[in-house]
């Protein structure tokens, strides 16, 4: 027997074993787990995020790129404390040189764990697509974050091929719409989610002469699109074979799903769209703390009456499209 | 006619001369392609001075149906090619160069016998030993012109009159002196070839080919339990081009599909040309440059998950990067700098395959040394110490002196890094260490201030820096950095206050917020007389925070203060 001989029927047993799975299929399979991001968001979302979905993420305003960024790697940074592997930042080179690159300082002092990154810089916004599905496929990151400025080829198409990588791969998927500022409410994807991000004044701390200094990071998030919104519990109820039945008799069909839609119906009114909730970001503890603006009391924040109603009011005044659709 | 006759004479003597300008390097380029091709023969192919080449043939001879078979294939492909050739074979490189050059029986007798030896060379002229011109001049006048001449005779004379170069190349014609030739490319570890009896030309039928070298590479892998690293594939075309295709994989590899993906990767990649196969392809060799020892298997059933995901990040790693090209996919790390820009470094994912975050625990491990040298320079940052242009810090707040009881800050004990769900008293103790650290800051920040307000260096109140957002009063970094700072329209209440509002990308800002000025000046050793900047993170009315700073000192640098956008803070 040659010295290797051992080593050699290993990797030949191994091979047999890799065969016989791709017939029957992995193993292990693993139900989505939710990531919660903020009180106010997480009813509506069933929980939290899933991981193993796509989730969109666009500016409100052309300047509020970096206020997405932040809000992305802020979860980024949530869906890497669950899992010890490492995250993609997918970037198509144009937003990078448009919004500048990511910097590695910066990305430590927002809670985003500098070894635990990859950043893939892609030439076009097809490449950055495409690493973005292999990436979720192989189901080997924690997360995959993608920003993407051309998005002439995303469409329906798109966004279902990542939604179906994602859950193939079983890795969420958080992609920033960097030039779809304005257009959360008129893009239609395939994504399960959708938050339209702006950005809003940190709680400031007064000093002692002048201006404030700033406070931590904090952005308005609008939760523009829910698509499963509650679908955890429906999901479990209803299985396959339900539906199946319920195709073939009408009838009973017809009733199921008036069932199922009401329950959903009045699971959604529980959220408001057009709701911006003010999300403040604690690097430190890895979490979001939110207030919808209309909860805050002037007194327990410190903050002015002016800073408040700032983000809508601005965004009436910038864009009047925007602000009519945000009524 | 010989060489360094004059055009003229020559002319005269050959009215029909045809001239051609001499291009070495086109020549020595051709015979680098030349040398390319020949690897076909043999991995071992060295260019030889300017005209010639040398391949190592031992081993691979009968693989052509011997060495006069050999010869007589690569005589004729290369006449196809329209390059004639003179081949010599014999045991060792030197005996060879003689032959091909100096002799009409070009295979030598292998063993040779000292008769073989002196019917063969002895009748060559001293140039056959590669002497430079003085030596061969001066043995001439001493009437040796043959080797046969300094063979027969004793050696020491000759060595003491000549110097040792004749006696030490004839030792190294005789084989009697060990000489090696320098392979152009490093021979490969493994490799695994086809040839064509016709050649091959569509893309399917080399994919096709490429699968099966890659089956047969691995098998040789495997025999010694090892994985490749980096795999090359030659394409050797009819023409004699040579087209090679690196690949690198960042864990050793011993599966054959993976191998063929790296390939079809790099060949739909952007920067790569699709193969052309010209007209047709009679060889292909696929060889692994470097292969080292699998990892063992993990034995223990809870970690063979984390191994199954590491491995298949590495995997799309290598995707990736033969997609994309390697400086497309990288990793980063953080370096105690000088200047923002450059505070970080970048390393392809390819090279770093063990970086951090396969396991937990591992992911910890690597973590600390960047947190604690992130403690340390938030430390440096409040030390604020040193005077003058000199300073290595990166912050510098004042005179010197103010600071001095804060020095010992400079090395604090590393802040353990945060761990979730375990390590009860590392949290608690790494709070307390910040609750300290914060404390000592806010005082360190009052202290800095008196003194500034009594040197007078800055204007009184000017110098802010926010304590609540956990970092320890580090001074805030952007999460995006421009490459190239964008000029900005900034005006302040005082020339060398902060600014008030900004026009950046046509858009008026209203400053809301500001911390700063966190002076950085540009390191005296590299580029002197470089502006120092002042950095101020502002954030305007809307919650948009951007990293802005001032180029120059007021009055000392410049007159006119330049106010650029470095970052932007998500």
């Amino acid at each position: 027997m040659s010295p290797g001989g051992g080593a050699e029927s290993v990797a030949r047993l191994k091979r047999v074993i890799a065969e016989i799975e791709a017939e029957a299929g992995p193993a292990r399979e693993r139900a989505a787990r939710r990531l919660p991001v903020a009180r106010a968001f997480d009813s509506a979302l069933g929980g939290g995020l899933a991981d193993d979905a796509l989730h969109e993420i666009a500016p409100a305003q052309a300047q509020d790129g970096a206020a997405a960024m932040g809000f992305a790697l802020a979860l980024a940074a949530r869906f890497l404390v669950r899992r010890p592997a490492s995250a993609l930042l997918v970037s198509e080179g144009f937003a990078a040189e448009e919004l500048g690159a990511l910097y590695g300082p910066g990305l430590v002092a927002h809670g985003a764990p500098l070894s635990r990154l990859v950043f893939v810089r892609a030439p076009d916004a097809a490449l950055a697509f495409w690493a973005m599905e292999e990436a979720l496929k192989c189901g080997a990151p924690a997360a995959v974050v993608g920003e993407i400025w051309n998005l002439k080829g995303y469409g329906l198409a798109a966004s279902r091929r990542l939604l179906l990588a994602a859950r193939k791969g079983k890795v969420p998927a958080l992609l920033i719409l960097a030039s779809a500022y304005g257009q959360a409410g008129r893009l239609s994807s395939a994504a399960e989610t959708r938050f339209e991000i702006a950005a809003a004044p940190s709680a400031r701390i007064p000093a002692a002469a002048g201006l404030d200094l700033p406070g931590p990071f904090a952005c308005g998030a609008r939760l523009v699109k829910a698509r499963l919104a509650g679908a955890v519990d429906d999901r479990a109820r209803a299985p396959k074979g339900v539906f199946k039945d319920a195709r073939l008799t009408t009838g009973y069909g017809a009733r199921l799903e008036m069932v199922d839609d009401r329950d959903r119906q009045a699971r959604l009114e529980a959220h408001d769209p057009e709701r911006v909730i003010r999300l403040e970001w604690r690097s430190q503890d890895l979490a979001f703390q939110d207030r919808t603006f209309n909860d805050i009391t002037f007194k327990d924040t410190g903050l002015d009456d002016q800073a408040i109603s700032l983000p809508l009011a601005a965004a009436a005044g910038d864009r009047p499209r925007a602000a009519a659709s945000r009524r | 006619m010989s060489i360094g006759l004059s055009l003229p004479d020559a002319r005269a003597r050959f009215p029909f001369l045809v001239v051609v300008e001499a291009e070495p390097e086109e020549e020595a380029r051709l015979l680098e392609r030349l040398c390319d091709w020949c690897s076909r023969f043999t991995p071992l192919a060295a260019l030889d001075c300017a005209d010639g080449l040398m391949l190592d043939i031992s081993g691979v001879a009968h693989l052509f149906g011997g060495e006069a078979a050999l010869i007589e294939d690569c005589r004729a492909r290369l006449a196809s090619q329209g390059i004639t050739v003179a081949a010599g074979a014999a045991g060792n490189p030197r005996a060879a160069w003689a032959l091909a050059r100096f002799s009409r029986v070009k295979i030598a007798p292998e063993p040779m016998s000292d008769k073989a030896f002196a019917r063969l060379f002895h009748d060559m002229p001293l140039a056959a030993l590669g002497l430079d011109e003085q030596t061969a001049a001066d043995m001439a006048r001493a009437g040796l012109r043959r080797i046969g001449d300094i063979a027969l005779r004793p050696r020491a004379p000759i060595t003491a009159r000549f110097g040792a170069l004749p006696m030490t190349r004839l030792d190294a014609l005789k084989g009697l002196e060990r000489s090696s030739i320098k392979p152009r490319f490093p021979p490969p570890d493994f490799c695994a070839e086809r040839r064509f009896a016709s050649p091959i030309q569509t893309t399917q039928a080399i994919e096709a080919s490429l699968r099966k070298l890659a089956d047969d590479l691995v098998a040789l892998l495997e025999r010694q339990a090892k994985g490749a690293r980096r795999i090359e594939l030659a394409l050797y075309r009819v023409d004699g081009r040579v087209r090679r295709i690196l690949v690198g994989a960042s864990r050793p590899l011993n599966e054959a599909r993976a191998i063929v993906r790296l390939f079809t990767e790099k060949l739909a990649g952007p920067d790569e040309d699709a193969i052309d196969a010209g007209y047709g392809v009679d060889l292909m060799r696929l060889a692994c440059l470097s292969a080292e020892p699998l990892a063992p298997s993990q034995s223990l059933l809870e970690r063979a998950h984390e191994a199954e995901r590491a491995h298949a990040l590495a995997e799309l790693l290598d995707r990736l990067s033969a997609r994309l090209g390697t400086r497309a996919v990288m990793r980063r790390e953080l370096i105690e700098a000088h200047l923002p820009e450059e505070a970080e470094t970048a390393a392809p994912a390819v090279l770093k395959p063990d970086a951090i975050g396969f396991t937990r625990g591992m992911a910890r491990r690597a973590s600390s040394p960047t947190r604690a040298a992130l403690a340390r320079a938030r430390a440096q940052a409040l030390v604020g110490e040193d005077r003058g242009g000199g300073s290595r810090r990166p912050m510098r707040l004042g005179s010197g002196d103010a600071c001095d009881k804060f020095r010992g800050l400079r090395d604090p004990p590393p802040l353990p890094a945060p761990t979730r769900g375990g390590g009860c008293a590392n949290v608690i103790e790494a709070a307390e260490m910040q609750a300290r650290l914060r404390g000592e800051s806010r005082h360190c920040e009052e202290r800095s201030d008196e003194a500034i307000q009594e040197s007078g260096a800055l204007a009184p109140g000017l110098l802010r820096f926010a304590r609540n957002d956990g970092s320890n009063g580090a001074p805030a970094r952007p999460l995006r950095l421009f490459a190239r700072p964008e000029p900005i329209e900034a005006m302040a209440e005082v020339p060398d206050g902060p600014p008030l509002r900004f026009r950046w990308r046509r858009v008026l800002h209203d400053v809301a917020a500001i911390e700063g000025p966190e002076r950085i000046a540009a390191p005296w050793w590299r580029s002197a007389g470089a502006p120092t900047r002042d950095y101020f993170s502002a954030e305007d009315t809307q919650g948009r925070r951007f990293w802005l700073y001032r180029e120059g000192l007021l009055g000392r640098e410049t007159a006119r203060a330049k106010w650029f956008v470095h970052g932007l803070f998500g």
